[in-house]
């Protein structure tokens, strides 16, 4: 016991003080378009795509439109692996959560940067969750999501230092966060809880199932999404998001202001 | 591993099921159908390591006479047959609904040929109500106080006796099954990766066997060793989480959160070897998506990090008086039950059941001596919490092994031709949760006709129910979090 103890007293802060560093180089991520695709023939990365979330539109004999939803993608990296071009390339960079949705479609004619705190559109006063929020989480997938939400509070990525912290009751809750593709029997639940909550109150969707269905698009559960079910205000892509991709997307939701 | 075909008349079905599951040796796998015209019934051979695949042709119209009476095992599967395909079961115990328990929800069977509309009064989606003095009932979920699953638990109590636990699931489920038909096989494995994450790597092994098996191909031997790896890694990852969280129900936050770290040091391998923390679309049909030597060098040396600082840990759990005795005696599930109802996995062989389908059905590499079974006697939360540290301690042996020995080639076959049509493809691998069945179908074309997936929770959440009888309502927590079972991989 006294040997447990001396073990655990002298063991250092765990504590990571790099914030939202970039994944490492071996992680499978999301793709970024590099450049326009120039071979017009190549059909590989839309015939690969698990979860059909990219679409070419070509312009002209040597010149093609890539279009990716960030929001179905999941993270599978395949497109990327057999993208001859390099047209396609992984992006380490862990602020990928966005208010609107419209901004997880990227395509290579408008070649977006994902910078912090674009397309701010909401009628809701930001400033109301600025120095904290607490969130209610409700799980409808496949516990990927809700894992990692759960990681965000162990001793390395530490949310709590933010400001963020977990509730049991909906009722404490400013904040409803979901993950998992929303089927049929979890909607009366979700509206449930949505309605226990005292306004204002933000709703977040994690993860690509949330935001879309993603492989589950077009079941016929009605798994096809938080949005069909409640209005949306913070999406935060990824299969599952890492720790900081969900921190991030939270103090999005809080409107933090980020020194960087 | 061999599939035999046999076809038994409906009629006598149950009873030649009946005799064939008293012999020692077989188990029943699944029960499930086609379309909805027939019944497949899957025995499972321990001693011969084959499959018998029962085929049984609805005569009648889509009903037949309940085996649940006489095979307890089956009647979990017989509920989910009439949701499913609208196969009504005559006479079956307890017609409770499974997946579609809403009234509203109940939807026409998704996974039948024929537009079958099911008799709504036929399911039966309510609760048990005893009625007495002193008698309360305590509502539980969907949505939980914590980050898990949803799931509705409704314990009835006298005093601070648990009397009757009821299970509702189903609100996770996504129509998975239906999905896997949808879409070309090889796109099946991202599906089974994300039909529940914890268990990601054993969904898409248990996908990559059956669709081998259907593709006549064998796979390379360093593919094997890597899939090996990558099993055990989540065995170990989640096993740790599973301590970890016994740990924080007995108010043990120390332990719990050091458990929570160690485990970072497992999703660091996880990220090396795969290049996701959750194992992620690392195996698909024909081998593994990522190789890389350099990277084995690595998991090597977090491997060695981590049995230095875990093991002392585990000491520490197994001496400590106030843990043991905290577990002792609670949730206890009898072996004669345990039989009955067919539990697998950990809750099984605490209960003295040994079966661990490592030893009887290819999926990777276990050399002999170097796999052990885990068993303890009791059936208790100590005996299953005791079975995870022995099996912690076997993976890391397994895991040391596989990394001394672990072969160099190539890791990966090229699929370029179609499923064979008309057949039957199996997979069967030990998740950290125990015995993962994937059955894949084909039709005339060679494309994928049905899909099922039994997840171990399938069998075990009836052992949960009855583990919790005549228990504390206060020590249902930790008799929940010793099952450790899945609400996504139930689901579906």
């Amino acid at each position: 016991m006294l040997d447990l103890l001396n073990y655990l007293i002298n063991r250092k802060s765990a504590t990571s003080n790099d914030l939202f560093a970039d994944l490492n180089s071996t992680c499978i991520t999301q793709p970024k378009i590099n450049k326009a695709c120039t071979d017009n023939s190549c059909k590989t990365c839309v015939d690969l795509c698990p979860s059909s979330a990219i679409s070419i539109d070509s312009l002209d004999e040597n010149k093609k439109d890539i279009y990716i939803n960030l929001g179905q993608c999941i993270s599978c990296n395949l497109c990327i692996e057999n993208c001859n071009d390099e047209v396609l390339v992984p992006n380490f960079s862990t602020k990928t959560a966005v208010r609107n949705i419209n901004d997880l479609n990227i395509s290579s004619s408008a070649n977006q940067e994902n910078l912090p705190f674009r397309g701010v559109k909401s009628n809701k006063d930001l400033t109301l969750f600025k120095k904290s929020l607490a969130i209610r989480v409700v799980s409808t997938g496949c516990t990927a999501c809700d894992l990692e939400v759960a990681a965000c509070f162990n001793p390395i990525f530490d949310a709590e230092r933010f400001g963020l912290s977990f509730v049991a009751s909906p009722r404490m809750a400013d904040a409803l966060l979901v993950t998992g593709p929303c089927g049929l029997g979890m909607h009366e639940a979700i509206k449930n809880t949505y309605e226990a909550m005292p306004g204002p109150k933000l709703v977040i969707a994690c993860g690509t199932c949330a935001i879309s269905g993603g492989l589950h698009k077009d079941g016929y559960y009605k798994t096809n999404g938080l949005s069909e079910i409640l209005p949306v205000d913070v999406f935060i892509p990824g299969c599952p998001p890492h720790p900081w991709s969900i921190i991030y997307g939270l103090m999005l939701a809080m409107n933090y202001e980020l020194v960087e | 591993m061999t599939i035999n075909h046999v076809n038994i008349q409906i009629e006598n079905l149950g009873n030649e099921l009946k005799k064939l599951l008293k012999q020692p040796n077989k188990r029943l796998g699944l029960l499930t159908s086609i379309d909805g015209s027939q019944l497949i019934t899957l025995v499972l051979n321990t001693d011969s390591h084959s499959v018998d695949v029962i085929n049984s042709d609805l005569l009648d119209k889509n009903s037949y006479s309940s085996l649940s009476a006489s095979i307890p095992q089956a009647h979990w599967f017989e509920r989910t047959l009439y949701e499913m395909f609208g196969v009504f079961p005559k006479h079956h115990p307890r017609l409770k609904s499974v997946i579609f328990n809403d009234s509203n929800n109940l939807i026409l069977p998704p996974l039948a040929n024929k537009t079958i509309i099911r008799d709504v009064n036929q399911v039966d989606t309510s609760f048990i109500n005893i009625e007495a003095e002193n008698v309360y009932i305590v509502p539980v979920g969907p949505v939980h106080a914590g980050i898990i699953e949803p799931g509705h638990f409704r314990i009835t109590c006298v005093g601070e006796t648990i009397i009757n636990l009821e299970i509702r699931l189903g609100f996770l489920h996504r129509g998975v099954e239906k999905q896997m038909t949808k879409i070309p096989y090889a796109k099946t494995s991202y599906l089974a990766s994300s039909i529940a994450s914890d268990t990601s790597i054993a969904n898409s092994l248990a996908n990559a066997i059956a669709i081998e098996q259907l593709l006549n191909i064998d796979v390379s031997e360093r593919t094997l060793y890597l899939r090996t790896l990558a099993l055990e890694l989540e065995r170990l990852s989640m096993h740790i989480n599973d301590l970890s969280g016994m740990c924080t129900d007995i108010a043990y936050s120390a332990l719990a959160m050091e458990l929570a770290r160690l485990r970072g040091i497992v999703f660091n391998m996880a990220d090396n070897l795969t290049g996701s923390r959750y194992f992620r679309y690392f195996i698909g049909p024909g081998g593994v998506r990522k190789d890389c030597d350099k990277n084995l060098i690595v998991i090597k040396k977090l491997l060695k990090e981590l049995k230095n600082k875990l093991f002392k840990i585990l000491f520490h759990i197994l001496n400590n008086f106030s843990f043991t005795q905290r577990l002792d005696n609670i949730g206890k599930l009898s072996r004669s039950l345990a039989n009955d109802f067919n539990m697998v996995g950990v809750v099984a062989r605490a209960s003295g059941i040994q079966y661990d389908t490592r030893s009887i059905f290819n999926q990777g590499i276990y050399p002999q001596g170097i796999f052990k079974i885990a068993k303890e006697n009791n059936g208790d939360v100590l005996g299953r919490t005791k079975v995870r540290i022995v099996e912690i301690f076997n993976s890391f042996e397994i895991l040391e092994n596989v990394l001394d020995n672990i072969k160099s080639g190539d890791a990966k076959v090229d699929l370029n031709h179609k499923l064979s049509p008309n057949s039957f493809g199996v997979g069967i691998v030990e998740s950290f949760r125990g015995e993962l069945i994937h059955l894949i179908v084909t039709d005339n074309s060679g494309f994928i006709k049905r899909y099922s997936i039994k997840d171990p929770s399938f069998n075990n959440w009836t052992g949960l129910a009855i583990a919790c009888r005549n228990n504390l309502l206060s020590d249902f927590p930790i008799c929940n979090k010793s099952f450790g079972l899945s609400y996504s991989g139930h689901d579906l």
